[in-house]
């Protein structure tokens, strides 16, 4: 848990986060792109969950459901589960070191996904196997940098 | 939690099943224009700066390649101008009420369906420039797909190639109708229930057929480009390759069938600017 928070750096980050997520990204790799908001929605619930919880996490997701147009609240409850995860085991997470941190980030965005596809499989898309899941794998792997990078920012405008 | 689950289940099912919450998504959409905006920025700036390096040579060469393009195009519509007189003077000897006149209006691609399992795009032409749900879009090549969406700035469309997207078509050599079907392969379609007896080979041209009321008659979707016979199956296994370029094209034209502009409170006429800058309004 950090001691101060920024709250333009939050906004900041969630609006990066969102543009991260749709802006243009090499087409034979789409399928690897990270779930950024899902990356922005666990950093902020792990550092802060005083003041970022559930709800506001319910609020991005549904932010994200406009973005990629799937049916509103399939994203926006992942996210909220998201939080919630994060919230039970941020204690602990926070013994964790780095490597362990990245596995539970590739656990709770790989729930996040499954989530994702289970709903929208059960609307009627098509079955693409196990592939959802690279994008919790390559968000684990940004997730050391990315961190990094807002506690810095937090410790140095919060 | 248990709360938020049950809002959420309540949104899918509201949007998937009553689709009561349009307005909301069209209202959250308007508002994350910025997002769209910013995530299509960095390809702006740097086509602004090739702007800024280009020599006068290569201007000058490019104006007269275009010049030359432009002349070509002029004799052909002059031929067409003709031909589409023509066609409408048939079309009255025939009493037919249809006729050809669609007005289009010219739209950029902002972002690109950032789900890789489903084809659609977003252009930066929205219900304020007189966007509906329901309008085709083409790109030079051929009919690129539908809106299915549209909010106030920008509108989202999907593409012939999504894996819930049909055509009504038919081939242009006999008239043979069909349905065009999308498989989530932005180089393949599919041509469904066509019986093994029937007259189609490879490189047939297939044109929406206008059946349905959705597309536009007449404009080329794909080509035939290979056909399997399975003496077991009732139908043939066709594919067919899409005219447009459809994860090339970056300006794309909306069509206005006239009976949208009937329903419109926009003039029919042709040439007319709707919104600003960017848009052409011109008659076929």
């Amino acid at each position: 848990m950090l001691s101060v928070i920024s709250y333009p750096v939050f906004a900041l980050s969630v609006l990066v986060s969102l543009v991260l997520s749709i802006s243009l990204f090499p087409v034979d790799w789409f399928e690897f792109r990270p779930e950024w908001l899902g990356l922005m929605v666990f950093y902020w619930t792990f550092r802060a969950p005083a003041q970022f919880g559930i709800v506001l996490a319910w609020c991005a997701g549904l932010l994200l459901d406009v973005l990629e147009s799937t049916p509103l609240g399939v994203n926006a409850m992942a996210m909220a589960l998201v939080a919630f995860l994060v919230l039970t085991v941020h204690q602990r997470l926070r013994m964790f070191p780095i490597p362990q941190q990245c596995l539970m980030v590739f656990l709770l965005l790989g729930i996040n996904q499954m989530l994702v596809h289970f709903i929208k499989q059960v609307l009627g898309a098509d079955s693409t196997g196990f592939s959802y899941l690279w994008p919790a794998l390559t968000s684990a792997l940004v997730w050391p940098p990315l961190c990094i990078l807002l506690d810095n920012l937090n410790r140095k405008l919060g | 939690m248990f709360l938020v689950i049950l809002l959420s289940v309540g949104l899918i099912v509201a949007d998937t099943r009553l689709d009561r919450v349009e307005p909301v998504r069209s209202a959250l959409g308007t508002v994350l224009a910025p997002v769209y905006w910013l995530g299509n920025a960095p390809r702006d700036f740097s086509e602004w700066v090739s702007g800024l390096f280009t020599t006068r040579d290569d201007l000058v060469e490019e104006n007269e390649a275009l010049q030359a393009r432009l002349l070509i195009l002029e004799r052909r519509a002059l031929k067409y101008a003709a031909l589409a007189a023509e066609n409408n003077e048939l079309r009255r000897l025939m009493n037919s009420s249809e006729v050809l006149d669609d007005r289009v209006i010219v739209a950029e691609i902002v972002s690109v369906s950032p789900d890789p399992y489903s084809h659609e795009v977003v252009i930066n032409k929205g219900s304020r420039d007189g966007v509906r749900v329901g309008q085709a879009i083409l790109d030079a090549g051929g009919l690129m797909g539908q809106v299915v969406q549209s909010s106030s700035f920008t509108s989202r469309v999907m593409l012939v190639s999504d894996s819930s997207h049909a055509v009504p078509v038919e081939v242009v050599r006999n008239g043979l109708r069909s349905i065009l079907l999308g498989i989530g392969d932005s180089d393949i379609l599919e041509l469904v229930y066509v019986p093994d007896t029937v007259d189609i080979r490879e490189g047939d041209l297939l044109v929406s057929s206008g059946l349905g009321g959705r597309f536009p008659r007449g404009y080329p979707v794909a080509e035939v480009s290979a056909i399997h016979k399975d003496p077991g199956d009732p139908f043939v296994q066709i594919q067919a390759t899409p005219k447009a370029r459809l994860n090339q094209s970056r300006l794309v034209l909306v069509v206005f069938s006239p009976q949208d502009d009937a329903g419109d409170e926009l003039p029919a006429e042709s040439g007319i600017a709707v919104g600003s800058d960017a848009v052409i309004g011109e008659e076929y």
